[in-house]
């Protein structure tokens, strides 16, 4: 099973998708804020990160390097809604697996979830 | 590199249990990667074409035109070095340097110029011009611009800023509310689209405009109505015109008339119709338009003219030429009695007038006008009958008319293009300039023939693709080898089969081109724009029609060619002058597009094809395209040596064959089955190609028709290959698929094949190649059969290499229908040389064999 955490401020969106994902077998924890997401990865690893771009307090950018400080091997993909195409451009050079713009269709963020969780385990191997 | 790959999965998936799914893991990733890089080269060859368009000079844009374009090439181009990195294994981070050190050369320009915005909410449009789009939106600046800088007279007004606008939506937290809103929306589902765009709107016109807003608005229109008081001392209430003026990529749509302008309106409504014209940036078309487009929320905003509402006599329509034929020189002018609205609505017959160059009136078309458009005393508009007296009578004078065709011939020198001109007349006889824009959008792809058939010279093309418009004449010079490009004349027309970028080498001499098959989007068309060639592409038979030296006259502008020298379209072939070149902001577009546009690595085959030689991004991501072909084509590696991960196709297929399935290749899923049956297959490509390898004329023909023990076993019985050979390279056909998607191996024996293909609705990422390995070059039978294979490849419309007894053939960018055609025929042709060997006793026998198997005759 996919560990997924999700990082977005916007509650009824993080809910909603958290909700719709949950059926279809993925393990999701939810979080409001960059802070705290990173409180959680302290007691618990993920594979796979989405985070908003757009946040109050530490942003998704801000967030993903933490969280490739933490742990480089998680792949992070990053929510755009009207963040600008210039914060796309840090993300993927900060180690972003991908982009995904919201509203997003859940088939195609699900294709994409998974996309990243392979790479997270190919890299893993070479890492070893 | 493909040692280090195969050493890693060989590491990585030593034990049996799991290598299934690891293996398959990696062909879904490398797959994934794949489609991202796919996806970013369509995005990044869009943002090129639009720069080229702007670099024409015709259109406005502002900084952060250039700021957003840059930026999303900047992007995508990384998107591609990251995911051709992350298919190959790491093998191209080298990339990575290469494109920062463009990034910053890019970046570097960019900062040269500040970001002077106004601090101005309101800007008079005495201060207005075409290099302000970005403050006051396309519309607004082209109205500046006609009055500042052609001189010619428009209704005295303001701009409302896009800085009073970000304010608006900013301060009163709208920005984050509509978004928030956008995310009910499920793109899928139109419905929903709808209901949203009207809360949207709702909530915009319910907010308060922050104070400072409002009054600085108020300020400027007190100070508009006193201006025009003085004046013309009236003693009601002065009216004003407010029209929208969207900025960045909507300012198409503006010009479209999608959004919303508002006649004659009263002091007390001037803020509630500010507020429902930002509103109508969120209709649901213009919400579906930028969903479509990818264009964000961030990258929109509204500017609204402010203008003395011009209580015209009368009102109209001109193009400063005929729309629909650019030899016609006439200016065209249409006119209504009253307001403008109905001059286009269709609900009265304007007064149409025809009037050459040196005002001639040539013809004049007076209709019968029984109603109008009138200013209501309250507010807003009102029909009313037109008095008996002016039903019959021409709404213009004569020396209107003169002046109008003045105008239009101003406005069209100024702006490099015939114009589409919005006109008033006033009640003190003064004609008002009111919106002049491009007559035509230029709309690639889309043909519309804008110059007539001219019947006295014999036409030899008639519907070809525009992708550069222009004229040119001179000699055809066909272009088959390369080198024909080194020798190509100077000042000829370059006639070739198939686009390709390594036609830039001639572009600078070229004065047109013409080629048999290619697509708008691809990298010679974005190359012909930039060299600014008058180029057509499919023209089908140019090739075929057209010998080298007849001349010929290319009307890129309607897609023909004509013979000889078609002296009408003479004075077509050299552009005039445009109000955006040589200013600063078209000098940084110039600069910046310089790291972005200009493509030097146009032959794939050439030493110089390397990271190294990249000098800007589009080298950049055509290197990357390039490599990732390669990549991909190299997928069937990994599979031959490795066991139990794919399916087996069943049924009477004579061919011994695996699926491995990437996504959506199958039409049911289910990983404990060891075989599957054709009727499961779901892939595009590998379907039509499955119709080929099963084409009932090799059904009959089949050695031994009752054991199918395959294509294989057959085969090694009439080659006898040395077992080492067969081991070598395994026994099994395999076809990595998905819904889009085919990579299809066959080693048998001796000889080789791979076949690579994508095939979408997305013309642009479609492709097939095809490698075609014989075995030992130095068997004469073998060398023959390559080079029969060859021609037919090239029958069949592939560009075809040769070496040895290598042959690469590859066809990108055409519809998915013919792609699927294409399959069909290769399956056919991967049937047919199993049985050519035989067939190979003399070399006669090469044209034979590719003759027979052209005309379908593939028996023996």
């Amino acid at each position: 099973m996919i560990r997924l955490l999700l990082v977005d401020d916007e509650e009824d969106f993080r809910t909603t998708l958290a909700g719709r994902l949950k059926r279809r077998n993925i393990d999701i924890s939810d979080v409001g804020s960059g802070e705290e997401a990173l409180d959680l990865l302290k007691k618990k690893s993920f594979d796979v990160a989405i985070v908003d771009i757009k946040m109050p307090g530490m942003d998704g950018i801000e967030a993903l390097k933490h969280i490739k400080e933490i742990d480089p091997l998680m792949e992070v993909i990053l929510l755009t809604g009207h963040a600008s195409i210039e914060a796309g451009i840090e993300g993927i050079k900060s180690g972003a697996y991908d982009y995904v713009i919201k509203p997003c269709n859940i088939g195609n963020l699900l294709d994409k979830i998974e996309d990243a969780y392979r790479r997270r385990l190919i890299e893993e191997g070479h890492a070893k | 590199m493909l040692k280090k790959l195969k050493l890693f999965i060989r590491e990585r998936f030593s034990s049996n249990t799991s290598a299934r799914d690891n293996l398959s893991d990696l062909f879904r990733f490398k797959y994934s990667c794949f489609k991202m890089l796919l996806d970013s080269n369509a995005e990044f060859l869009k943002v090129i074409s639009d720069i080229e368009e702007k670099l024409q000079g015709q259109k406005v844009f502002g900084m952060s035109y250039i700021r957003s374009r840059s930026a999303k090439a900047v992007f995508h181009a990384l998107r591609m070095v990251k995911n051709l990195d992350d298919l190959s294994g790491h093998c191209y981070s080298s990339l990575f340097e290469v494109f920062e050190k463009i990034n910053s050369n890019i970046n570097q320009i960019l900062n040269k110029k500040k970001e002077d915005l106004p601090s101005e909410n309101i800007l008079p449009y005495s201060m207005v011009n075409a290099e302000m789009a970005d403050w006051v939106g396309g519309k607004n600046a082209n109205l500046g611009e006609v009055h500042n800088k052609v001189g010619l007279p428009i209704p005295n007004g303001f701009a409302i800023a896009i800085r009073a606008f970000k304010s608006f939506m900013l301060k009163t937290d709208l920005f984050d509310k509509v978004s928030k809103k956008k995310l009910e929306i499920d793109p899928d589902n139109p419905e929903t689209i709808i209901n949203i765009s009207d809360e949207i709107r709702k909530l915009i016109i319910s907010t308060e405009l922050p104070p400072e807003i409002e009054e600085a608005i108020m300020l400027a229109y007190k100070k508009l109505a006193e201006s025009a008081v003085n004046n013309r001392s009236l003693d009601c209430s002065f009216m004003v015109s407010m029209r929208s003026s969207a900025i960045g990529e909507d300012s198409e749509l503006s010009a479209a008339g999608q959004y919303l302008s508002k006649l004659n309106v009263p002091p007390d409504k001037i803020i509630l119709a500010y507020k429902e014209i930002a509103a109508s940036l969120y209709t649901p078309q213009a919400i579906t338009y930028r969903l479509n487009k990818g264009i964000r929320d961030e990258d929109i905003g509204m500017s609204v003219g402010c203008l003395q509402m011009v209580e015209s006599v009368s009102s109209g329509v001109m193009y400063s030429r005929n729309p629909l034929n650019l030899l016609e020189k006439n200016v065209i002018i249409t006119a209504v009695p009253g307001l403008g609205p109905y001059a286009v609505s269709g609900v009265v017959t304007p007064d149409s007038y025809t009037v050459d160059r040196d005002g001639q009136i040539i013809s004049a078309e007076v209709s019968q006008k029984t109603v109008k458009l009138v200013c209501n005393p309250d507010g807003g508009l009102m029909e009313v009958p037109v008095e008996d007296d002016f039903r019959h009578k021409p709404c213009l004078l004569p020396e209107h008319i003169h002046i109008l065709t003045e105008y239009a011939k101003k406005l069209e020198d100024h702006y490099g293009c015939s114009q589409d001109i919005e006109w008033a007349l006033d009640a003190d006889g003064n004609i008002i300039i009111l919106q002049s824009r491009p007559l035509r959008a230029e709309q690639f792809g889309k043909t519309i023939p804008i110059t007539p058939v001219l019947a006295a010279y014999p036409l030899l093309i008639e519907k070809g693709m525009t992708v550069s418009g222009g004229v040119g004449i001179g000699p055809a010079f066909l272009v088959a080898s390369d080198d024909d490009l080194l020798n190509f004349p100077d000042g000829s027309v370059l006639i070739a089969r198939h686009s390709s970028p390594k036609l830039v080498m001639a572009m600078k001499k070229a004065k047109a081109i013409v080629t048999d098959i290619g697509n708008i989007a691809g990298h010679m068309a974005s190359l012909a724009r930039e060299f600014a060639v008058p180029t057509i592409v499919n023209a089908n038979v140019a090739t075929t029609t057209i010998p080298s030296g007849m001349e010929i006259t290319v009307d890129a502008y309607s897609g023909r060619v004509y013979k000889g020298r078609v002296t009408e379209l003479e004075s077509f072939q050299n552009p005039g002058q445009f109000p955006m070149k040589n200013t600063p902001v078209y000098n940084i577009l110039r600069e910046a597009s310089d790291w972005i546009v200009p493509l030097n690595l146009t032959d794939a085959r050439s030493p110089n094809f390397t990271p190294a030689n990249c000098k800007s991004l589009h080298d950049i991501s055509r290197l990357v395209h390039e490599f990732s072909y390669s990549e991909m084509f190299q997928l069937s590696d990994f599979v031959s040596d490795r066991k139990g991960i794919a399916f087996k196709l069943k049924g009477s297929i004579p061919i011994d064959l695996y699926v491995i399935d990437l996504g959506g290749g199958l039409t049911e899923n289910n990983p404990s089955l060891k075989d599957v049956s054709p009727d499961k297959i779901a892939s595009v490509p590998f379907k039509a190609l499955l119709g080929g390898l099963l084409h009932e004329e090799f059904q009959q023909n089949q050695l031994r028709p009752v054991e199918f023990k395959g294509f294989l076993s057959v085969m090694r019985e009439q080659v006898l290959a040395p077992p080492s050979v067969v081991e070598r390279f395994g026994d099994r056909s395999y076809a990595l698929i998905s819904d889009k998607y085919l990579n299809f191996s066959s080693r048998v024996g001796y000889h080789y094949s791979i076949l690579d293909c994508y095939c979408s609705q997305t013309v642009n990422m479609n492709y097939i190649s095809f490698s075609f390995k014989g075995g030992a070059a130095d068997d004469v039978r073998r060398n023959r059969r390559t080079r029969a294979i060859a021609i037919i490849l090239q029958a069949l419309d592939f560009s075809v290499e040769v070496k040895a007894d290598k042959v690469d053939a590859k066809c990108q960018k055409h519809e998915s229908n013919l792609i699927e055609q294409k399959l069909d025929m290769l399956g056919r042709l991967l049937q047919f040389t199993r049985q050519m060997d035989m067939l190979m006793s003399n070399e006669a026998s090469v044209e034979a064999a590719a003759k027979n198997f052209l005309s379908g005759k593939y028996s023996l």
